[in-house]
């Protein structure tokens, strides 16, 4: 099922917000939004239209969000997104573990909330994405193909590296004008690697703070491998940058992280 | 039943009866302040309520003896009358020499043992009072039923003590009817306070709705492509008020659950060099270029500190510093905003500057906690900077730097909590207490 063919419930009391969010929800493309006022009425549209995901409002004037969630979730373990009001939802959200999927905060801008929306539908229904596109990296003349986990250079051999010759890209597209040919290096990321590199891909254009690339490649919430990361990073720079002593792409930040750009 | 809804259960039960002893003690103390003032009034009424009645020695002055035996004065025989008191004279053997109104059931002639017994308390159910003339005995009597008489007696020990310790006993008194009053104050004020925090989350929540819906379509309108350039401009205005609005909605919520410790403060290790860069990193990353220059300068040692803290909480006070930093910059230079992190003895410092314009003497009286001789003025983000610290335990010191521009040091006591977790590292964990 595509993204935009999953079917969403609006529970909110404030009939202008609801409107409002079916109208945003429309405009993305979402072509199946019910909505319901009060817990009564979505307990009913829930069970006849049986959707996909929920934005639910946490104070509703016959009973609060909480417990609405409770009761739907003994029927069908469909995801949920809070709305709320109240800074205080926001402990009980984290602290309670209600088994709800997000929650946002009133007021929200809708493109924080579509985009909720969307990581929800995707991450709980799979739906592949174009993340394909995405793993593969132009850098200038270099290309980091995170499908595979390789880098390819153009015009630069080394020893002991995998040395192909390649058609140009024109060729493809039917210019036979150009016999010339453009010598590829490739070089394998190691684990390592790969992960600083996906992390800062990820966050392209963002600063990426040690910390979070440290959590990033070892996961345990540790700190302390601030110098092995910089170890890590000029190997990845010799891999990526024409100079790796005057990086392009691979930035440091001082004092904070790096930046891929 | 589990054992934690057996747990649940006794602790309720122990709450309850602590709530019980509690109220019964206050009850009680109570009811004895009560009393007390009540006797109290009652013995300043005392001479206001009670007769003045004649007494025997009042009788002797009037009275004159004579060959015949004796004469009372005209005018006091009529004073007793008028008062429906007795009197007669009794000599060494007991026997009436003189009376005046003296009713008929009384006898004329008394032994030594009737003597004693109407000494202390009545005679024929006549209130009595006795006065010695030389050999003779005057007897005074009021009307029946208008005066209880008791004799009472006490050790001289017990009053040698009791003048050891009234002192004490008053000391007590008060302390006690003190802490009463502290308590009921303090009860009556957390009440209030209450009351006042559940107001602004109430209306706090009620705006939020509407400004929701306001905020989504002034967004919607700002990116849409139907409007012209100067309506979309307006649309960003509108939009942009609306998260002025949030903020200050969030921050007056804050500030008061923070004020008056309503705010559970969600406890975990939290490492502050990396929230630094954090927070540094997402304002280096929104600022246009050129616009900002962050320098940290955090000291190795202080790297590894972990401390136990609300992580969301630090966060909203650097993020607080920073705007605050950003909207109060010298417009034509770039900001320049300087990280330090330091590990003392006792503390751990983190240290915010930047080369803005700094405050002035009448702001840092207010952030630095002295009193103000003018109203306070808007120092809305920089004063939850000042809540959350304390509400870790820690201090804000505010100040302006030698060079120009502002600083803020805050500084938390920190307490060594437990040994590093990795061997490879040596992280330091403090919780802030």
């Amino acid at each position: 099922m595509n993204l935009h063919e999953h079917k969403i419930m609006i529970v909110d009391d404030e009939p202008a917000l609801r409107r409002m969010v079916r109208e945003f929800l429309q405009e993305e493309g979402f072509g199946q939004v019910v909505t319901a006022g009060s817990c009564r009425e979505a307990e009913q549209v829930f069970r006849r239209e049986h959707p996909h995901l929920i934005l639910l409002d946490v104070m509703l004037p016959d009973g609060d969000g909480f417990m609405l969630l409770q009761k739907l979730h003994t029927e069908s373990e469909v995801p949920v997104i809070f709305l709320s009001a109240r800074d205080e939802d926001e402990n009980r959200l984290r602290g309670l573990g209600l088994g709800a999927d997000d929650y946002v905060t009133k007021p929200f801008l809708p493109r924080e909330l579509l985009l909720r929306v969307g990581a929800v539908l995707k991450r709980v229904y799979r739906i592949r994405d174009n993340a394909d596109e995405k793993k593969v990296i132009q850098l200038g003349d270099c290309v980091a193909d995170l499908r595979s986990g390789v880098i390819r250079r153009k015009n630069r051999p080394e020893c002991g590296e995998k040395k192909e010759r390649e058609p140009e890209a024109g060729k493809e597209s039917g210019r036979e004008n150009s016999p010339e040919e453009v010598q590829t290096t490739e070089v394998t990321l190691t684990a390592k690697e790969y992960a600083i590199l996906e992390k800062l891909a990820a966050n392209r254009g963002q600063i990426v703070t040690i910390d979070a690339l440290c959590e990033a490649v070892w996961q345990d919430g540790s700190y302390g491998y601030e110098n092995t990361l910089i170890v890590h990073i000029r190997r990845l720079r010799e891999k990526l940058e024409q100079d790796a002593s005057r990086p392009k792409h691979l930035l440091t930040v001082r004092g904070l992280g790096y930046k891929l750009v | 039943m589990g054992k934690r809804t057996v747990l649940k259960k006794s602790v309720t039960g122990i709450r309850i009866f602590s709530y019980s002893v509690f109220t019964f003690v206050m009850i009680a103390g109570l009811t004895l302040a009560v009393n007390i003032t009540f006797f109290i009034l009652l013995a300043l009424q005392y001479h206001q309520v009670m007769p003045r009645y004649i007494k025997g020695e009042e009788v002797i002055e009037e009275l004159t003896p004579t060959q015949d035996g004796y004469r009372l004065s005209d005018r006091m025989g009529s004073q007793l009358d008028e008062k429906g008191q007795w009197a007669m004279l009794l000599d060494e053997t007991g026997r009436v020499v003189w009376s005046h109104g003296r009713p008929e059931e009384i006898g004329d002639s008394y032994t030594v043992s009737d003597i004693a017994r109407m000494s202390r308390w009545y005679l024929e159910d006549y209130p009595v009072y006795m006065r010695v003339w030389e050999d003779s005995v005057m007897v005074v009597a009021i009307p029946r039923n208008s005066m209880w008489k008791y004799s009472i007696e006490f050790p001289i020990s017990w009053i040698e003590y009791f003048k050891r310790i009234w002192y004490w006993m008053l000391l007590f008194d008060f302390l006690w009817i003190l802490t009463l009053a502290v308590v009921f104050t303090r009860r009556w004020s957390k009440t209030r306070e209450q009351a006042r925090i559940e107001w602004i989350a109430g209306i706090s929540h009620d705006t939020r709705t509407p400004l929701a819906v306001a905020l989504g379509y002034a967004d919607a309108l700002e990116s849409g492509g139907r409007l012209s350039g100067e309506e979309r401009q307006k649309a960003a205005v509108i939009r942009h008020q609306c998260m002025v609005m949030k903020e200050l909605i969030e921050d007056l919520n804050l500030t008061s659950r923070l004020e008056y410790s309503m705010q559970a403060l969600r406890m975990e290790e939290v490492h502050p060099a990396a929230v630094l860069r954090e927070v540094a990193a997402a304002f280096l990353d929104d600022a246009g270029e050129g616009t900002l220059e962050i320098e940290m300068d955090p000291d190795r040692q202080a790297e590894g500190i972990v401390l136990m803290a609300d992580r969301q909480l630090l966060v909203r006070a650097l993020r607080n510093l920073f705007h605050n930093s950003l909207r109060h910059s010298e417009q034509t230079d770039t900001t320049v905003i300087r990280l330090g992190l330091r590990d003392e003895k006792r503390f751990c410092r983190i240290l915010f500057a930047d080369n803005g314009i700094g405050y002035s003497d009448e702001m840092l009286r207010q952030l630095n906690g002295r009193k103000s001789r003018q109203p306070i003025q808007n120092i809305r983000g920089l004063g939850i900077v000042c809540r959350i610290v304390q509400a870790h335990g820690g201090q804000t010191v505010f100040g302006n730097g030698a060079q120009g521009g502002s600083f803020c040091e805050m500084r938390f006591r920190k307490r060594r909590k437990k040994v590093s977790y990795r061997d490879n590292t040596s992280l330091q964990h403090y919780t802030i207490d």
